[in-house]
This record gives structure tokens, sequence and C-alpha cells, in this order.
């Protein structure tokens, strides 16, 4: 299918995992640029080596959430040049609210919160530059409904999204729009290792039984960054096969 | 402003705010003067300011931090000072160096008309950051 799209220039957080790497490669498809982000050496090599045929076509950067020095010399290097941003940053901290370690929960808070907020500020004023610009996070089935042990998981991806609701909802007038994705469960990444965990009866629970496939959030946030849905505006989408539409 | 040099210096500042507030606020046949209210005469909004603080970021190659550059917290300084027993316009000119003890004061003789930020403060901004500071 061809899409428009305002602009090439889009930031991937968290850009070695899976899902990352396969929006990276539809991107490049469809003529975009995406500048990938890494934390360490495993990352820049994983994301070289799924992206080696596009030498040229893709830029890499290093981010740690929690460091501001590497936030500061992210924007150094693109500059305001930034069309698109695609958050699929995220920690985990599994623990029972009863049983949590006070300073993990400190710092998980700070590192995919208040950290995002910074990454948030700096990408809207580089987009409010241009009047112009798309975000998209990825969040999860699981902000609405956190299994036990992901209460700190689904509290993170919550007030997450509330931080892109905001920013589509104050810069909307200025052309910089935002949309949440929140897909259920995943045939890629972390969620794939979660299924095998589960020996997939979870799968049962799901109206269209099945777990969502890497190709079909790919293709769905490329359709979310495209023209076509500019008028999704700070607003989240679920895309879980129906699960948590019922009981 | 006492000096030639400072003159000429805000004077550029001066009129390149006048062209980035016409581009912004759509006001290209409204006269801006100095002595101009940025949200009571021109009526500039929330979101105005957010971009008037990116593009003065940009233009300028400066530093900009919304609070100062607006005096977003000057009210509160003002209480802070009173609550502190301190000298209300010397305590607010530590936390807005660029603004002269004068203009704190005229500020203050004015504040329950409304927000007091005038062209002639953002120029004042533009200097003192262009300094490096």
């Amino acid at each position: 299918m061809s899409r428009h799209f305002s602009g090439n220039r889009a930031l991937v957080l968290g850009g070695t995992c899976e899902l990352a790497l396969a929006l990276a490669h539809s991107m490049i498809g469809s003529d975009l640029f995406p500048i990938l982000t890494y934390r360490d050496d495993k990352g820049l090599n994983a994301i070289r080596e799924s992206l080696r045929p596009f030498h040229g076509r893709y830029e890499t950067c290093y981010l740690n959430f929690g460091d501001h020095a590497s936030l500061d010399s992210i924007f150094t290097q693109i500059g305001d040049d930034l069309h698109f941003l695609v958050d699929f940053a995220q920690g985990n901290y599994e623990s029972f609210v009863a049983g949590a370690d006070e300073d993990s929960v400190y710092n998980y808070f700070m590192e995919n919160i208040s950290f995002r907020a910074a990454i948030l500020k700096r990408a809207g004023r580089a987009m409010l530059k241009k009047r112009r610009g798309r975000l998209v996070f990825i969040s999860s089935a699981a902000a609405a409904r956190p299994n036990p042990g992901q209460g700190f998981y689904a509290a993170a991806k919550l007030a997450s999204e509330a931080l892109y609701r905001n920013m589509g909802l104050e810069l909307g007038e200025r052309g910089v729009t935002t949309v949440i994705l929140r897909p259920g469960y995943i045939e890629a990444g972390r969620g794939r290792i979660y299924l095998q965990g589960q020996d997939r009866k979870i799968l049962e629970m799901v109206p269209i039984r099945r777990a969502i496939t890497g190709e079909e959030i790919s293709q769905t946030i490329l359709f979310l960054l495209s023209d076509g849905a500019s008028a999704i505006n700070a607003t989240e989408i679920s895309m879980d096969g129906g699960l948590t539409s019922g009981k | 402003m006492s000096s030639t040099a400072e003159s000429v210096g805000h004077m550029d500042v001066f009129a390149e705010l006048k062209k980035i507030l016409a581009e912004l606020l759509d006001i290209e046949d409204r006269e801006i003067t100095p002595e101009t209210l940025l949200i009571q005469d021109l009526g500039a909004e929330s979101i105005d300011l957010l971009e008037l603080a990116v593009t003065v970021n940009s233009r300028f190659k400066i530093a900009v931090r919304d609070d100062e550059i607006f005096l977003t917290r000057f009210r509160l300084y003002s209480t802070e000072a009173k609550q502190e027993g301190k000298d209300t316009v010397h305590y607010i000119a530590g936390k807005y160096p660029f603004l002269g003890e004068d203009r704190i004061a005229e500020i203050m003789a004015h504040i329950k008309e409304g927000p007091q930020l005038k062209i002639k403060d953002l120029i004042s901004y533009v200097a003192y950051r262009s300094q490096g500071v």
C-alpha cells in the first residue's frame, strides 16, 4: 500500500528490540530514514547485523535512559531535523507492589517516566520549530489489564501514555501530534518468550485466537506515521485481537 | 539604555523579535514597540509563548529557560521575599538578573493589572543570554 509521509527522519527509541528492527526494515522500504537508539555495544551490533544491506539508509545513536548526557548528545547529533519519533523503550521491573525494593522503584520511574518526559520535551521543541511532527508511543495491553507483578510496568506505561496524550493536546494545533499503540500478546521479543512460558494456552483468551505478529505491528506503526492517520491524535489504540474488550 | 553599543545591540534584537512575533502571532499590521505587553496587548497564549521560546532559542542561538524569559515565577518570588522578610525588588533581581531594579519596581506597580511581560524584557533576556550567561 502506498502511503504519504510528511518528512522522513524518524527517531526510534529502544531501537535494538526485535519490533524496532522490523519497523526499521519497513521504514527503509518506505523511504523513511530511521535513527535507532542503542545503549550498549551488543545492541549496536544487533542493529548493524539486522540492517547490514541498508548501509547509509539509517543512523544509530547512543541513548541510555537516565543518562542526560546521552540525551544532549542525541539532539546535538540529529539537530532539529526530526519528523517522527517512535518509542519502544521500556525497562521491565516485575514485582508485587507489596514486595518491591523501594530504591529500584524510584529508579525505575525516574528512568521510564521522568527521563521520557525530558526526551519528549526535546523532541516536541525540535518539531515545534517546523510546526510538524508525529510521535508514536508503543504502550501495552498490560497498561489497561496488568497481571500480578506488572504493577510498576503498567504504572510506567500509563504515566508515559499521559505524557504523550498531553503533548498531542498541547501541540496539536501547531502540527505536532501523538498516538499511543497498545499491542497485546506479540509473537516477537519479550512477548514471544512470555508466550512460550505460557505454553500458548493463554492465546485461547484472545478472540482472534493468535498472537499479533511483528509485521502487523510494523505496518500499523507505518500507517500511524502516515498523513492518512494524522487526525488520530492524543489517544490510544488497542491492537490486541480483542483481548481487553471482554472478560 | 546607557551605551551606544548596547543600544545598537538591542535595536537588532528588537527588529528580529518584531519579525518573529509578527510571524508567530500573525499580527503583521500591528505596531510593536519595546513597551508593548506581550500577553495583554498582543494576546499571546501559552502555546504562543512556548513557540516563541523555541524560536528565540533557535534564531539567537541562546539557551532559553521558559520560566525565566517569561517571568513566570515573578509573583511567586514576590511572595517568597515577603515571607522571608527580604527586600522584594532586590530578591527578584537576584532571580532575574537581566531585569534592572527600576524595571522590577515598575512591574510590581502594575502587576495587579495583569501579566506585565513587555517586549523590552525579552530584549533584555536575549542580551543577557547572548553574553553566554
